[in-house]
């Protein structure tokens, strides 16, 4: 006997040891981590903000995509933050305001005026003004692997019947207990007891808290205990305050694909795309009463579950006195309001792979996923909009069968921001990235290399040089000799310099490579912005090696630039959640290549799409509408390339096969339709004509290359490197007339 | 009442820890799903259309009177000695005027004030495809030298 109550003793102080130990390992537990874990966030990515400004270039079918990618709300006249009233090219819309890195822009009503494809009014109140930016569309978010999003919520910026009403359906009593309710779990039971299955919950708001934060979902005894002495220990620590605000951001309301939405202002975003302070009381019930089983009364599955469950709320926030009797009934009258469209955000992984690579560079993964940083990119949901169409409509045209895959790089060149990607065919699948990871051969795409080293040489070449187009051999290592063709299987003889790059022709250029020495064009191709391994081979001068999009262009950003290489940003600028600026990604430019070759090369990539290879560019363009670019295809079409520019656009595009099979496309009957497509819809200016010091123009026979007289048969005019025009004219003297060819009419001469 | 309770709520804390008893409120609400990822479903394509007729191009109408308000609060914050402010109004600037050789010359002085003078005369180089006018040519051209 004496001994059973020893045992009964030593078990009970055992149990007591245990029972502190783990008090004070879940009281350190709460301590060091509340706080922190609360303001958790993942780093939020942002489109560039559209900048509106009167003649800026605006389409109104592209000021309602871009506002309906923001989610702003259709109405007929607006009311607050958020809303649109559109008339066909007028615009008013209530701006939600953003605080920019260094300026805030404030919410306001603005009205916008669209004519002609451009900004023609922009005015406040009836004032003027110049210039301002919509909010930045949140293109996605850097989320640790368990998947959470978070919208975070001051406990003081809830409205009011949400918070009450939250209190009066899941417990009533907050304010007054201890983290436990005695008398709720009492009321319960009985509850339970009475009806004979479980209709009621005792869990306060704070052991649920305590379960959300800390606690894996099984459902034991020593789990309950725990939770119950985690809710007294919060509730030691904290204020009621702090507990309610954690818990209105914290709790679970269901899921988005992979994510869990946690908290009510994302649910509010999620479900109606409003902020929480826009909701109706409606609106606010639902969320509420979704809190009890987020999937059972999911409003999009079930919808009649949903309504029911969210009258019942409105009944009981009615009692409570949290709202009135009528305005109950008047609430419970309405539909479930909920957003219908498809959601957008978080639909663009090819450019959210980029930047998170670019991050990964500089950043800790858990920084990324927990200090709530912004990154503001330059993503041009416009132009992205754009390219995806170009390539899917194209692709359809193509292949009927769906075995092709494409991949696109779009920048703007004048800054080497990237503004636009697509990763294959499939645009929201966030699979396999081919504009970053695709290792091609990149065909003729690397010409341009060739000819630009030997630009750079003004005593030796010029655009007017005379290069033979005739069969070659190169002893390769081994014995073995490389013997390229070209694409008709013909030789051309003597052609023009600009003529081999325009026609693309593989003997003239092989020639012109091996003539220079392979080094001088891998040193060209480093200089251009290639970074990876390039193969010393003869083959390269016709573009052998392994390249995605993004190295073609790179290459084609620097020649864009005339001859400046910048590095092509996808971050602008990464800013803490303070809103203080970490670090910005500034404009930089490094002259690597010869301003006056670079121009010469340019004209040779004009001539390509007028004359060469890729005229197909103007089966989609307007005649008067200039570009430059080149054409690129592999053995056996396995690979269609086209990059080029515009004034203001670079766009690289591929197309090809996974499993490397032919595609039976060249890079003038593939990729040059994408990109011709895009530019067409998306270029703002035509390629302009800028001649830098220390260039002259004359007039050459294209057949000799020798001057000529302006007017006389086959003369063109031509620029040179002063000094190296040709010596030798043809006996023809200057005339009148005679057609005007398209590099003539750039002078408007 | 209240204060009653929460009192022997507290002193109840270790005794809970070895009760059983009074935990009957059985919990009934759901915990999230572990993540699923599921790829979205696949877009098909839309049928073929022919790229939008491109409407005859007005001239391009001058738009500095939108970026001449950030060229000024730029030159301020050169002032102060905020050169990454100044460099950031600049480059909104730019991007809403590509083609300004005065955005360009700005840029350059604001590389050199902060004492990057191959990144200031990186920039007047290339501003030089752009300028306007003999004096901003000069201005620009002088940075080689």
């Amino acid at each position: 006997m004496i001994r059973t109550r020893h045992l009964l003793l030593k078990l009970f102080l055992a149990a007591l040891v245990a029972g502190g130990l783990l008090l004070v390992y879940l009281d350190a537990k709460i301590t060091s981590t509340f706080v922190d874990k609360m303001w958790e966030l993942p780093a939020k990515v942002y489109a560039r903000p559209l900048e509106l400004f009167v003649g800026a270039r605006l389409g109104p079918d592209q000021l309602a995509y871009e506002l309906e990618v923001l989610g702003y709300r259709k109405v007929t006249k607006t009311s607050g933050p958020g809303q649109v009233a559109r008339n066909r090219g007028r615009f008013e819309i209530y701006t939600r305001g953003f605080a920019f890195p260094g300026e805030k822009e404030p919410a306001r009503r603005l009205l916008v005026e669209l004519g002609g494809q451009r900004v023609q009014e922009l005015t406040v109140g009836g004032r003027d003004i110049d210039l301002m930016r919509l909010d930045p569309v949140q293109i996605g978010g850097i989320y640790p692997l368990h998947g959470e999003d978070r919208v975070l919520v001051r406990l003081g910026d809830v409205p009011p019947t949400l918070r009450d009403g939250l209190l009066a359906v899941e417990d009533h009593r907050f304010y007054d207990h201890a983290g436990i309710s005695f008398v709720g779990i009492a009321r319960a039971a009985w509850r339970n007891m009475r009806s004979g299955q479980v209709v009621a919950g005792g869990s306060t708001i704070t052991q649920q808290l305590g379960k959300n934060y800390y606690l894996t979902p099984e459902r034991t005894i020593v789990r309950k205990l725990t939770e119950v002495m985690m809710a007294l220990l919060l509730d030691l620590h904290y204020d009621k305050d702090q507990i309610l605000e954690s818990y209105i951001n914290e709790v679970y309301l269901g899921q988005e694909g992979p994510r869990s939405i946690h908290g009510f202002a994302l649910a509010s975003r999620h479900y109606f795309d409003a902020p929480l302070n826009q909701l109706g009381v409606h609106q606010q019930a639902l969320l509420i009463g979704m809190i009890k089983g987020p999937s059972l009364y999911n409003p999009t599955r079930n919808p009649k579950r949903a309504l029911e469950r969210r009258n019942v709320v409105l009944a009981e926030m009615a009692q409570q006195g949290v709202i009135s009797p009528e305005q109950a009934k008047a609430a419970q009258a309405r539909p479930l309001d909920l957003n219908s469209k498809a959601r957008v955000r978080n639909s663009f992984p090819a450019y959210l792979d980029l930047v998170r690579r670019q991050l990964r560079q500089e950043y800790r993964d858990e920084d990324l996923t927990t200090l709530g940083l912004s990154i503001f990119t330059p993503f041009d949901p416009l132009l992205q909009r754009q390219i995806e169409n170009s390539t899917t409509s194209v692709l359809a045209q193509l292949n009927k069968g769906g075995e092709l895959e494409s991949a696109s790089v779009v920048t703007r060149f004048d800054s080497g921001e990237v503004a636009a990607l697509v990763g294959g065919r499939d645009i929201r699948y966030a699979g396999f990235n081919r504009a970053l990871d695709a290792r091609r051969p990149a065909g003729s795409l690397l010409k341009p290399a060739v000819y630009l080293a030997a630009l750079e040489q003004p005593r030796r070449f010029s655009l007017a040089t005379t290069l033979s187009d005739s069969s070659v051999k190169v002893a390769g290592p081994g014995g073995k000799v490389w013997e390229p063709r070209n694409f008709d299987r013909k030789e051309h003889g003597d052609v023009l310099l600009y003529q081999a790059l325009a026609n693309s022709y593989n003997l003239a250029t092989a020639r012109l490579g091996m003539d220079m020495g392979l080094g001088l064009v891998v040193d060209m191709l480093r200089r251009l912005g290639i970074e990876g391994t390039i193969p010393h081979v003869p083959a390269l001068t016709l573009g052998a090696g392994e390249y995605s999009p993004m190295d073609m262009a790179a290459m084609y950003q620097t020649i864009a630039a005339g001859g400046f290489r910048m590095p092509l940003r996808s971050i602008r600028e990464v800013v803490d959640a303070h809103g203080s600026p970490l670090k910005r990604y500034p404009l930089e430019y490094e002259r690597t290549v010869s301003l006056q070759a670079t121009n010469l090369l340019t004209y040779a990539l004009r001539t390509v799409v007028r004359e060469g290879t890729g005229q197909g560019a103007y089966r989609y363009l307007p005649a008067n509408f200039d570009v430059a670019g080149k054409t690129g295809t592999t053995n056996d079409g396995r690979d269609s390339w086209f990059a080029g520019f515009s004034g203001d656009l670079l766009a690289v595009t591929w197309i090809g096969r996974d499993d490397n099979g032919s595609t039976g496309l060249t890079g003038g009957s593939g990729a040059l339709k994408i990109w011709a497509h895009f530019m067409a819809a998306a270029s703002e200016r035509p390629l302009g004509y800028r001649m830098p010091d220390g260039m002259q123009t004359f007039w050459i026979d294209e057949r000799s290359g020798y001057l000529t007289g302006k007017g006389c048969e086959r003369a063109r005019l031509v620029p040179f490197i002063e000094g190296s025009q040709p010596r030798q004219s043809t006996d023809c003297a200057p005339r009148e007339g005679g057609p005007k060819d398209w590099f003539q009419s750039l002078f408007g001469g | 009442m209240m204060i009653r309770e929460r009192a022997l709520a507290r002193v109840a804390a270790v005794a809970l820890a070895l009760v059983v008893a009074g935990c009957s409120g059985v919990d009934t609400r759901e915990t999230p799903p572990a993540p699923v990822v599921t790829p979205p479903p696949t877009v098909s394509p839309p049928a073929p259309v022919a790229p939008p007729p491109r409407p005859a191009r007005p001239p391009q109408p001058s738009v500095s009177g939108a970026w001449l308000p950030l060229v000024q609060k730029a030159e301020q914050a050169t002032a102060r000695g905020d050169y990454e402010q100044a460099l950031a109004l600049l480059e909104r600037a730019q991007r809403i005027d590509p083609e300004s050789g005065e955005i360009y010359l700005q840029l350059a002085r604001t590389h050199r004030a902060r004492g990057d003078i191959a990144q200031a005369r990186a920039t007047a180089e290339r501003g030089m495809l752009f300028c306007s006018s003999s004096a901003q040519c000069d201005a620009l051209r002088a940075f080689g030298r």
